[in-house]
């Protein structure tokens, strides 16, 4: 500390000395100090900021009294979970994996939770998607209904406008009022045309999509 | 009951050339004049044989006789390589490196060997799958087989063994290479499966029809002349030969223990992971209607952790539930990625589900004072 406190104001001293001796030989290196400009302070509050106290998984067990006998640190770095290890639920009935962890459950604390909130039963939001929701709301008649309406006018009677009046999903109505052939055909030929339209940018855009696809799918992203 | 002691047998199923006169029928054309032999059964005409000598030399083998095979150091150094025991003559060893794309002579190449090796092979290793990762789909299976015992995964063996291929086969050529040439049209099929009937060509070759239709790997066996196989196809198929027909070479030699042991320690010693073989198409549908065939409750995606959500590369983590248990979990830079990677991860989750490292084959059961077997876990089937 102190000598680094009496080079500096010798450095800056020594600068424009330093300029007169050389004035064009050497300007690059004349404008780059010979000592760094970050002084203890700086070093200090920055070592100061980044201390950061260690995250509880590290510190032995407070649980039991203080210096207890041996106690287990448990802290495997993030990683991507392996599918080796088979969650509870897949375990088959007979597996003595399945028996013990049912015997650590029974006990007070629940070790095999992911994390503490998870033991406490507090589970991270749901996602919202589109899923599954069965209803099981339409019976004969309104199935007979939703074929009527798709032959007699596929255009105005749309899938989406189907499923929005009988409150299915899209897929029930693909299934149980299927469209007339031709205009399956007409609809086939309009995507088609569509499609010849798009120019080299956009068709490469969606190969490549379908590949990202088949490769997430692979496992290989 | 009789225990079968195959290593008594080894003296005469030595001479290969004892059905050599049955086999002469059958292939007339190939076994003409043929002076190279080491059994006695052909023993008895050497006089008229020798007689020939005389008058003309004799045409040239197609590989090199049997009775330089004591000569060859390659042998001898393959053979101690590979620690076999001493009831294996270098002759058997010289054999099976001989392949028929080289001499055509079932008597004299090693199809026969390399059959017997192949079945040899195949079943440690289904079973050791089977039992090892008893949920793997089908198809799975049968990849995982070939990554094992396939011809290519042989090669590898093969070529670890220090096994080389001469230039050309011929009667010069040191017997401790291998013979093998491309290009010619198999005179022989070495190829073995069920062939599917032709009468009905348009049914569907669904997978379940593999198991007793077609071949070991699930492979479709033609009985039309196939398209020509490629260079690297041919030469897998000659260098995987000769890893089958050394391992049946000892069984034939030494009996069912070593065979075992061998074919644990060069083969099923190979690491494979089978999470990299699956690829899905509709994983999120595929993990809810196992949740449904299982009992289970619906899977729901839930949002465990996010970062740089309106950044260029956010990152989410997604984990899949059911009910309260977590089933797998999956990162991605969007939700509908990080929610198809956590459903992948937990239907691997499901079909890798082992017994543990240490399972038990039915062929333990073969060795003396085994304890009594316990059945294996068995799979209901796969989901859809």
């Amino acid at each position: 500390m102190d000598l680094r406190s009496l080079i500096r104001p010798a450095s800056q001293l020594l600068t424009p000395l330093r300029c007169l001796s050389a004035p064009r030989a050497v300007t690059a290196a004349v404008s780059l100090p010979l000592t760094s400009s970050r002084g203890h302070k700086t070093t200090a509050r920055t070592k100061r900021a980044l201390k950061i106290s260690p995250h509880d998984s590290f510190l032995p067990s407070r649980t039991t009294e203080f210096p207890a006998a041996d106690s287990i640190i448990y802290n495997p770095p993030a990683s991507e979970a392996s599918p080796a290890h088979t969650p509870f639920i897949f375990l088959p009935r007979n597996d003595p994996r399945r028996l013990a962890i049912t015997r650590l459950r029974s006990t007070a604390s629940n070790p095999t939770a992911y994390d503490s909130s998870q033991a406490n039963g507090e589970l991270p939001p749901e996602m919202r998607y589109k899923r599954r929701q069965p209803k099981y709301n339409l019976t004969k008649e309104h199935i007979e209904e939703m074929r009527r309406l798709r032959n007699e006018d596929p255009l105005t009677w749309s899938v989406q406008k189907l499923a929005r009046k009988f409150e299915c999903s899209t897929v029930f109505v693909q299934m149980a009022a299927p469209a007339p052939p031709e205009h399956l055909q007409w609809l086939k030929g309009k995507l088609e045309r569509k499609m010849e339209r798009w120019g080299p940018k956009k068709t490469a855009a969606r190969e490549d999509r379908k590949r990202r696809a088949e490769m997430l799918y692979r496992g290989e992203l | 009951m009789k225990r079968i002691r195959p290593s008594r047998w080894s003296g005469q199923l030595l001479q290969a050339r004892c059905g050599a006169g049955i086999a002469a029928a059958r292939q007339p054309f190939l076994l003409a004049a043929r002076s190279q032999s080491t059994s006695s059964a052909a023993a008895h005409d050497s006089s008229s044989t020798t007689s020939t000598l005389i008058d003309s030399p004799p045409p040239s083998l197609p590989a090199p006789s049997f009775s330089r095979a004591a000569q060859s150091a390659k042998l001898a150094a393959l053979h101690a390589r590979l620690s076999l025991s001493k009831k294996i003559p270098l002759q058997t060893l010289a054999r099976a490196l001989v392949t028929p794309s080289a001499d055509a002579n079932p008597n004299f190449n090693n199809t026969n060997l390399a059959y017997l090796g192949s079945t040899i092979v195949n079943y440690h290793v289904l079973e050791y799958l089977v039992c090892k990762w008893p949920r793997l789909p089908m198809a799975i299976l049968y990849e995982a087989l070939r990554a094992y015992a396939g011809d290519a995964s042989l090669q590898q063996v093969a070529r670890r063994w220090g096994v080389e291929s001469a230039a050309a086969p011929g009667e010069e050529v040191d017997p401790g290479l291998l013979q093998w040439k491309a290009g010619e049209e198999q005179l022989v099929n070495t190829r073995w499966g069920y062939v599917r009937s032709d009468k009905a060509p348009a049914w569907r070759r669904g997978l379940s029809s593999r198991v007793v239709l077609d071949n070991d790997f699930g492979d479709q066996v033609s009985s039309l002349e196939a398209e020509k196989p490629e260079y690297d196809t041919l030469q897998s198929e000659a260098f995987g030969s000769v890893v089958q027909a050394v391992i049946g070479a000892i069984y034939t030699h030494c009996g069912r223990e070593e065979v075992k042991a061998f074919v644990k320690s060069h083969i099923l010693s190979r690491e494979l992971d089978p999470s990299t073989l699956f690829e899905f198409k509709l994983p999120t549908r595929e993990l809810a209607m196992l949740c449904a065939r299982e009992g289970f409750e619906a899977p729901v995606a839930r949002l465990e952790s996010e970062t740089g959500r309106l950044s260029r590369t956010p990152v989410y983590v997604v984990g899949i539930y059911s009910g309260n248990e977590k089933l797998g979990e999956g990162a991605g830079p969007s939700l509908d990625v990080a929610r198809r990677q956590a459903s992948m991860a937990s239907l691997k989750a499901w079909y890798l589900y082992s017994p543990g490292n240490k399972v038990r084959v039915p062929s333990d059961m073969m060795e003396e004072g085994a304890k009594p077997w316990k059945a294996p876990y068995i799979d209901i089937g796969e989901i859809i």
